[in-house]
């Protein structure tokens, strides 16, 4: 803490993307392990994608959405799915099973940068992925992934950086909850079955019964996927985006400083592993 | 068999006494195959069958598929937990016991949440089975068709696992690759393209001891196939697992830790 307070702001930013950047070489020498990791979500998201396309070529009329635009919506969640997919949980789990968590609570940046920064580097080599797997759905759909122009561009940048922050505060919840168990897989797989559910991931809310989209509406999960991704394909009217930028700023915001709080009581009773 | 048996028995009281990790297992356990059913809800108000199955049919699929799941969890779940094995440099001190090393490692962490996807399991299978007309005593063979799913789960992650030894990784990215593929069984395999209905009736073949049985129980498939290719498939696949092992094991260079 004392650290934390000598520090200027120019030794924060700087320590902030040192870290990041070290998570990025970190990835890139697990890079084969990295790059099953997203064959594994391919594989898992082929499934929703096949079934989805058995429904259409079944019955072509669904409502809302025309075939072509169902796919193109799949497809834009999955890409920023892959984007922001990040090994925030997984890597504190590992770390507090072999007792150098230690080491984390004492670094300069604090616990919650510690965690953002590496968070944010996971991010960056994913755009690296993701690259290729736009022009396949490039490949796949044709010119329906494409934005809707300029401004869509635009605001998805600024949606996405929203959805990383709730992306990122789910997960600080979660390694909260890792302290105080034996197992933080439990609270993960938890996390990993609400996210494929609400977050539009699998179909967008729309496509939903009702009951199930009016919870899916009250959790932040959406914001993560179903919005940045309905931004970029202009299925948002212009004047709704405001609000749901407003949305995620104040889920991100909500869900960071929840986990920060949580964070401090739970140092209170912390004990670490004596290795 | 007898120290197997013990070695279980103390890693099961070992696992039990977290008790709120128990319960959070089992919470996230049910939480998983809901979120797969809140999938199954969605599909099923857009279209009144799929790939000629209707919906109470595909309930099966997803209740063979949450039960093989379960049991696989419950008895050989230490294949999870190989990349930390290796890493951590846990493995070479499994593999100087003077037992089978690839059984060792299996029952070496049973994981008690997979009480929550029997449950499930059970549950989704049973109201499927109640809404169709199935003679009762197919249900004699559910047992049959979840021990053989169960061991072709595990063979394919155990092949998969193998290859971890080659190709380190820091958590167990390869094993939920294995695992995705397993969810392609909770579906009719005719919504799927021919390359994908091989690969799991054939290669991975999830598919030959759940979407086969499944297949015969709403009155498709013939008892022959639903009896002898889910043993068939569990043998095959049992058996290039441990190949696949053993092999691994001769090139396995520890990690020094």
């Amino acid at each position: 803490m004392n650290a934390l307070a000598r520090a200027t702001p120019w030794q924060l930013v700087h320590g902030f993307a040192v870290l990041a950047q070290k998570t990025v070489q970190t990835k890139l020498t697990y890079r084969l392990s990295t790059l099953v990791s997203l064959l594994a979500s391919v594989a898992s998201y082929g499934v929703f994608l096949l079934i989805w396309m058995a429904i259409y070529r079944e019955n072509p009329r669904q409502g809302p959405l025309s075939r072509e635009q169902m796919l193109a919506y799949l497809i834009a969640a999955f890409l920023v799915n892959s984007l922001l997919v990040t090994s925030v949980e997984l890597r504190f789990g590992q770390r507090l099973r072999m007792g150098l968590i230690t080491g984390d609570l004492l670094r300069p940046l604090g616990f919650l940068g510690f965690q953002m920064a590496q968070a944010v580097g996971d991010v960056i080599v994913n755009a690296v992925y993701v690259v290729p797997l736009f022009a396949a759905g490039y490949g796949f759909v044709g010119q329906a992934i494409l934005p809707a122009g300029a401004l869509s561009v635009a605001l998805t940048a600024l949606s996405l950086s929203f959805a990383f922050l709730i992306a990122f505060g789910v997960s600080y919840l979660i390694v909260q909850a890792a302290f105080v168990l034996q197992s933080g897989y439990g609270v993960m797989f938890l996390r990993a079955s609400l996210h494929q559910v609400f977050s539009g991931l699998s179909a967008p809310l729309i496509m939903f019964p009702r009951p199930l989209r009016v919870m899916a509406e009250a959790l932040p999960f959406h914001h993560e996927i179903e919005t940045p991704a309905r931004i970029w394909l202009g299925l948002v009217p212009l004047h709704e985006v405001p609000r749901l930028l407003a949305y995620q700023a104040a889920w991100g915001t909500g869900l960071v400083l929840a986990g920060e709080l949580i964070f401090g009581a739970v140092m209170r009773r912390h004990q670490v592993q004596g290795g | 068999m007898r120290f197997f048996f013990v070695f279980y028995r103390t890693a099961i009281k070992a696992i039990a006494e977290y008790r709120v990790d128990f319960a959070v297992g089992v919470v996230t356990a049910v939480a998983m195959q809901l979120a797969a059913l809140a999938f199954y809800w969605i599909v099923f108000t857009r279209a009144p069958g799929l790939g000629g199955w209707s919906s109470s049919e595909v309930l099966l699929l997803f209740g063979l598929t949450a039960l093989v799941l379960g049991v696989s969890e419950l008895f050989f779940n230490g294949i999870w937990w190989l990349p930390y094995y290796v890493q951590d440099g846990q493995l070479d001190r499994l593999l100087v016991y003077p037992v089978n090393s690839l059984t060792f490692v299996l029952m070496s962490r049973p994981e008690l949440h997979a009480l929550g996807n029997l449950t499930a399991g059970a549950i989704t299978f049973g109201l499927g089975w109640s809404a169709l007309a199935v003679p009762s005593w197919t249900l004699v063979l559910v047992p049959w068709w979840v021990a053989c799913g169960a061991v072709v789960y595990t063979g394919v992650l155990v092949l998969v696992g193998s290859l971890m030894l080659r190709v380190v990784g820091p958590w167990a990215s390869h094993l939920f690759t294995a695992h995705q593929v397993l969810n392609t069984s909770r579906y009719p395999l005719s919504v799927y393209p021919g390359w994908l209905r091989t690969l799991v009736l054939y290669v991975l073949p999830f598919g030959a001891a759940i979407f086969v049985p499944a297949d015969f129980l709403r009155g498709h498939g013939s008892l022959l196939g639903a009896l002898l290719w889910p043993p068939v498939a569990a043998l095959g696949t049992g058996l290039a697992a441990k190949l696949a092992w053993d092999v691994a094991l001769r090139g396995y260079q520890s990690t020094g830790s």
